[in-house]
């Protein structure tokens, strides 16, 4: 890994008329990193990485690839390259053509460019397709196209633009673990748009999580996952969501009384103020589920859902509680249980500014 | 009665119904002049025999008659030149339009649509406005081409056996620029715009955008065009009559006027039916390249 980033964003801001998409964006990836950018709609994930692209432009701030300064460049000549979610293959060219495209407006011999299109085909699998229309291809074919298309010009960095969202579920678990490994065996620099945050979480070194045109927090997948930020990433990292529970610090100062039916103090394991109103964020797979009388919570079961390996607890009540127990479970629904959590997987949010305490 | 209403009703037979309607009026008003057009042109048709279908037969007579008329060449020539130049013409121009609108800028729509005036305008009232913008002493095309020093002295467009045919042409072109621009910008709407997006992520500056993904992608659009085009000028007659009347000396005649002319200038109907027939076999081929490039739409 090189000292310089190979894509760096400082303070980028995106106007559109009166609509302000991007705000303040700070980023910095380092050269082989794969960098999920996730969120949900709207939130200027699309339009950052469009910005990186050239496709659009940024009112504000500065932005660099391998070190040159790109604001204002065209996309031509930015030395990217994008898979884009409709894939946008050019319909009136085989897939060969489609593959050498850019080598052949290069102006790249024939044969060379023949070569660099067959050992790209052999690296995504498509030899057998060469000379198919890309209406002659499925789903799945059309998306290696995409990503040969990006592979054969070896780009400072490639950008992906939901490229799995027109796939089959089966498909899409497959291509992640594909694309994954393409990255590492080209040494790229990738960034990857996404809604779904299994698929940053999945795929990425490095997640970043947007909402309104703000990076909410950045980090690895896992420090995510451990330590939210905010409320909002907390509640976006995880499935099932993370459960969010009004409460109020004892005057102990070490347990919250939740706003809960049939609730008992919960422990926290660290000292906040008494008396401080706080929101508490449980992931459902863990909170552990035992006898009533032992446990912190006590709430009856609304509705029980198995899928064989995960059953799925429900409670009564409001707000309602999701618990994930592995295996199976001969819990009933109408029958009360009790609940408890470790001290340290409890996270606590401030209610108003929806902030990690 | 009540059988035939409750097909109607639950949609069984209504569809026969709506292509029966249209099919007949065809058959009414197309097939069958078309028909008696080409009978017509294999017959001995004079003032007497008109109205009677049971004519003298004469085979090839008429054909021969008129491939030797010694006005049939200059005149297939004419037609040439003005159907090729027309469509050259009304095709360049309508396409740079097009290109022209898809940029974004402020009332484009609007001013677009102020370039269809040309096009909903009546034959007769083109030719009369050209009349005066080409008039040989008073005209205003004259005038301009004076003014910025092309010409030195006033061209007789109408008159000039020279120039009498392009007088009809530029006043084709001009009526048929804005329905090329509105079929091919619409062609030019259907294109994805992440193709060229991503062509510019390839590489491509906008010239290699225009050649290797709007021409190509414009393929099927720009074959309808043209082949309407064709059709369209084939059957431009309003502006002939209008503007030179195919004069002086047969030197702006086409072969579509030049039909009517014998027809119901010169009663020789079964000349006039044979260039008519000469004219069907054209248009018949202009029409099935034109179902063919629709046929063959290149989507994703």
């Amino acid at each position: 890994m090189s000292a310089q980033p190979q894509i760096e964003l400082v303070d980028i801001d995106k106007h559109y008329g009166s609509f302000h998409a991007l705000k303040n964006i700070n980023l910095s990836i380092p050269k082989g990193q794969f960098v999920a950018l996730v969120g949900p709609s709207g939130c200027g994930k699309s339009t950052l990485l469009r910005s990186l692209a050239g496709l659009e432009s940024i009112t504000g701030g500065t932005m660099k690839i391998a070190g040159e300064v790109m604001n204002g460049v065209p996309p031509r000549k930015r030395d990217v390259a994008m898979v884009f979610q409709s894939y946008a293959l050019y319909p009136h060219m085989t897939v060969e053509q489609n593959l050498t495209y850019s080598l052949r407006l290069k102006r790249v011999p024939k044969a060379e460019a023949k070569k660099a299109a067959d050992e790209v085909a052999k690296t995504i699998g498509l030899q057998q397709l060469m000379h198919r229309y890309p209406r002659e291809l499925s789903g799945g074919q059309r998306q290696r196209v995409a990503m040969g298309r990006a592979i054969i010009r070896h780009p400072k960095a490639f950008l992906f633009d939901e490229p799995l969202s027109n796939l089959d579920a089966a498909l899409r678990v497959h291509m992640r673990k594909e694309i994954r490994a393409l990255h590492d065996r080209l040494g790229a620099t990738s960034v990857y748009v996404t809604h779904d945050q299994i698929e940053a979480m999945t795929m990425a070194d490095h997640v970043v999580v947007m909402r309104d045109g703000v990076i909410e927090q950045q980090g690895s997948p896992l420090e995510l996952y451990d330590r939210p930020a905010t409320r909002f990433v907390g509640g976006f990292i995880g499935s099932p969501a993370m459960n969010f529970i009004s409460g109020t610090v004892a005057a102990d100062g070490q347990s919250i009384a939740l706003e809960l039916d049939g609730s008992g103090a919960l422990p926290i394991g660290r000292g906040l103020e008494p008396g401080r109103k706080v929101t508490v964020g449980l992931r459902p797979e863990h909170v552990e589920v035992g006898p009533a009388a032992a446990a912190q919570i006590t709430l009856p079961v609304a509705v029980v859902e198995s899928t064989g390996s995960l059953t799925y607890l429900t409670t009564g009540g409001d707000p309602e509680l999701t618990v994930v127990i592995t295996g199976r479970s001969d819990i009933r629904a109408g029958q009360t249980v009790g609940l408890s959590i470790a001290p340290g997987r409890v996270h606590i949010f401030d209610p108003e500014t929806d902030r990690a305490l | 009665m009540n059988r035939l209403l409750s097909s109607l009703r639950d949609g069984k037979g209504f569809d026969i119904v709506l292509v029966t309607v249209p099919l007949l009026f065809l058959i009414a008003l197309s097939g069958l002049p078309l028909i008696y057009n080409v009978v017509m042109s294999f017959q001995e048709v004079d003032m007497f025999s008109l109205g009677t279908f049971a004519r003298p037969w004469v085979g090839f007579k008429n054909y021969i008659a008129v491939f030797s008329a010694p006005e049939t060449w200059p005149i297939m020539r004419n037609t040439a030149v003005f159907v090729v130049c027309s469509i050259a013409g009304q095709f360049l121009l309508g396409f740079g339009l097009a290109l022209f609108f898809t940029q974004k800028f402020p009332g484009a729509s609007y001013i677009r649509g102020l370039f269809l005036a040309s096009w909903v305008m009546p034959g007769l009232v083109v030719g009369a406005i050209w009349n005066w913008i080409l008039a040989g002493d008073f005209g205003v095309l004259n005038y301009v081409l004076k003014s910025i020093g092309i010409i030195s002295e006033n061209i007789f467009w109408r008159s000039d056996t020279n120039w009498s045919l392009w007088a009809v042409i530029i006043a084709n072109i001009w009526l048929g620029t804005a329905f090329n621009m509105i079929l091919l910008a619409v062609g030019l709407a259907g294109i994805p715009r992440d193709l060229y997006e991503a062509a510019e992520l390839d590489g491509a500056n906008g010239w290699q955008r225009f050649w290797t993904i709007t021409l190509p992608m414009m393929r099927a659009t720009i074959g309808a065009v043209i082949s309407l085009g064709l059709i369209f000028t084939l059957q431009q007659f309003d502006l002939f009559a209008a503007i030179t009347s195919g004069g002086p000396a047969n030197s702006s005649n086409v072969a579509q006027y030049w039909a009517w002319e014998q027809s119901f200038r010169q009663y020789d109907f079964a000349k006039g039916s044979t260039i008519s027939v000469v004219m069907i076999a054209v248009v018949m081929i202009a029409s099935v390249i034109y179902v063919r490039s629709t046929r063959h739409e290149v989507r994703g």
